[in-house]
């Protein structure tokens, strides 16, 4: 009887328990933690850490698709609170991004690259941008006072978010007249996010553990492989999970990390206010170096 | 005392049941059983049913990409079970497949379509593939006995197999055109690209016949579909999808689950395991189509020259 009792008495308060245990998408304090699960931490300067692999293809017309390269890359991020008098609670994310190009047979870190179309051998840029970080912060209210919502799918347990970004905007690496002559920067960024819906709504769980997702990049060729004019796209194929801290990093990107990308193994500040890095800027950055030192 | 003596009982059993519950993959038949668990079931009868959704756009140079469509799509599928004295365990899969083509905007399905580029109104083809079965068995073994299943998960995060990230790159010749594609050009000419997560103690248990708990990512990067009638303009179509296994029936979303109860009720279930049709694709279901409406006299035999 006595056992019986505080069997009920448990159940009695761990179903109380729950209920304030949970995030409650109707409140919109919480909807504001649901969303920044899906991007960090919920504790200020906690570090994330978004492994991802796969590859990278060719498209021209009239040949079948090329394995150009395999992906490893990693972007490790901490989040900032704010408050704001309008907006109300907030957040901002910080972050540096490594993204490898390996050898599709051997999976080494590719040093040059053998350009199959034109036959010359050029310098690989990977991606190593400082900083990626969001642009604008997020806040319960929107710059407009409309509240935010958070477009996730639930189901059997699950939680997905999924979002795509077509990009269409001057290049930096091209002339004052692409409206007339061509060359705008042309890609699509798609995002598919996973995570369960127990985690996702658990108020005590400051950041997702069990979190996967996967991308894809349909874009124009890469400025380091000197393609010039040359008709084609490039696409990606990736997968990828958060993993648990900078060790579970799998090689070869730890190590090549370690060896020569190291500031990348932290995010910036908190408070970086420089602008994003992109592979056009560093492109330019460098041919223009090569050039001055000609 | 009785009580006790259940109790330890019931845990032995349970630690006994635990221990010999885990799939040894390095057995050939039971890696197949693993594998074969992902995007089918072992138990034969048992359906799996995986449903996805998502955006298509356009690519076209010199134009930002255009959110044409919306698209909900599910393949039904089930597993023939066989054995073999050399080549072991072996499995075979039959399914249907349908993806339906909504407006971007307020996700009803088209039954018409306006061409942005061509200004026609056009009639929508939803994809409706039957069957899309596998090649052929997938054995456990060669045909010399050698073992040749595997389960070798790529990478495992925290307890979630993650397999994906490469791309089935399709360069054929197009139903749709004629002898001479390798002179004249027109080859069907596509990528697909899925990934998928699943947790790896599902897979090694033994008392699971299939992996419920499955989510996937899957695109396509292609020409024009061919009832958009776009004539060979240049350009492509950028498909983007997320989804899961379902556990039956009703919980897929209405709009797509009506439609098919309504207008395509065989896709309800899988072909027959020993189903030997030719598979079909868009290009060939297009091609029945097609004909089927210029032979009524619906479309003409050939469109402006």
């Amino acid at each position: 009887m006595k056992h019986l009792m505080s069997g009920l008495l448990l159940s009695i308060a761990s179903m109380g328990v729950q209920a304030q245990d949970k995030l409650d998408l109707n409140v919109l304090e919480d909807v504001l933690e649901v969303q920044r699960k899906f991007i960090c931490s919920r504790t200020e300067g906690d570090v994330t850490y978004g492994y991802f692999e796969g590859k990278m293809y060719s498209r021209v017309e009239g040949e079948r698709d090329r394995v150009l390269f395999n992906l490893a890359g990693v972007n490790i991020r901490q989040c900032q609170d704010l408050q704001d008098p309008e907006r109300g609670k907030g957040f901002r994310s910080v972050s540096r991004e490594v993204m490898l190009y390996l050898d599709p047979e051997t999976n080494e870190v590719l040093r040059t690259w053998d350009n199959p179309w034109t036959g010359e051998t050029v310098n690989v840029i990977h991606v190593a941008n400082d900083p990626v970080n969001m642009r604008r912060p997020i806040y319960m209210y929107r710059a407009d006072g409309t509240p935010i919502e958070f477009n996730g799918l639930f189901k059997n347990g699950r939680v997905i978010t999924s979002f795509n970004v077509p990009l269409f905007y001057k290049n930096p690496l091209g002339g004052e007249y692409q409206d007339y002559v061509g060359g705008t920067y042309h890609a699509m960024e798609m995002f598919n996010n996973y995570a369960f819906e127990d985690e996702v709504l658990d108020r005590n769980n400051m950041k997702l553990t069990r979190y996967n997702y996967s991308w894809t990049r349909v874009a124009d060729w890469l400025p380091w492989m000197k393609m010039g004019d040359r008709v084609g796209i490039m696409y990606t194929s990736v997968i990828g999970a958060r993993v648990a801290t900078v060790e579970d990093i799998p090689d070869p990107l730890l190590s090549e990390m370690k060896a020569n990308y190291p500031k990348f193994l932290t995010p910036p500040p908190l408070d970086d206010d420089r602008p994003n890095e992109t592979t056009w800027v560093i492109t330019k950055a460098a041919i223009d170096a090569e050039r001055g030192d000609k | 005392m009785l009580k006790n003596s259940l109790i330890a009982l019931s845990l032995g059993a349970a630690a006994f049941a635990a221990q010999a519950q885990e799939l040894d993959i390095s057995d050939p038949d039971q890696a197949l059983l693993a594998t074969n668990k992902v995007f089918c079931a072992n138990e034969p009868g048992e359906v799996a049913l995986y449903w996805w959704q998502g955006e298509v756009y356009s690519r076209i140079p010199g134009e930002k990409d255009k959110h044409i469509f919306n698209v909900q799509g599910m393949n039904v599928r089930q597993c023939g079970r066989l054995e073999d004295e050399t080549r072991g365990l072996g499995f075979r899969s039959v399914s249907r497949e349908i993806m339906i083509y909504l407006d971007p905007e307020t996700d009803e399905i088209l039954r018409t379509w306006n061409n942005p580029w061509t200004g026609e109104d056009v009639e929508v083809m939803h994809v409706n593939n039957d069957p899309v079965n596998g090649r052929g068995v997938s054995w456990a073994r060669d045909d010399e006995g050698k073992p040749q299943a595997k389960f070798e998960p790529q990478r495992v995060v925290n307890g979630m197999v993650l397999s994906g990230g490469g791309a089935a790159r399709l360069f054929y010749n197009n139903p749709l055109n004629g002898d001479y594609q390798d002179y004249e050009g027109g080859k069907y000419h596509a990528a697909e690209f899925l990934t998928v997560a699943y947790p790896l103690s599902d897979v090694l248990d033994v008392s699971k016949n299939s992996i419920q708990d499955a989510v996937i990512s899957w695109g396509r990067i292609s020409g024009w579909l061919p009832w958009m009638k776009m004539r060979g303009r240049t350009g492509l179509m950028v498909h983007y999808t997320h989804g899961m296994r379902l556990h039956d029936w009703a919980d897929l979303p209405d709009v797509l689950r009506t439609e098919i109860e309504t207008n395509w009720p065989k896709y309800q279930s899988p072909p027959p395991v020993d189903d030997d049709r030719p598979n079909d694709t868009t290009w060939t279901v297009f091609k029945r189509w097609i004909d089927d409406k210029r032979a009524k006299g619906e479309v003409p035999e050939q469109g402006p020259r």
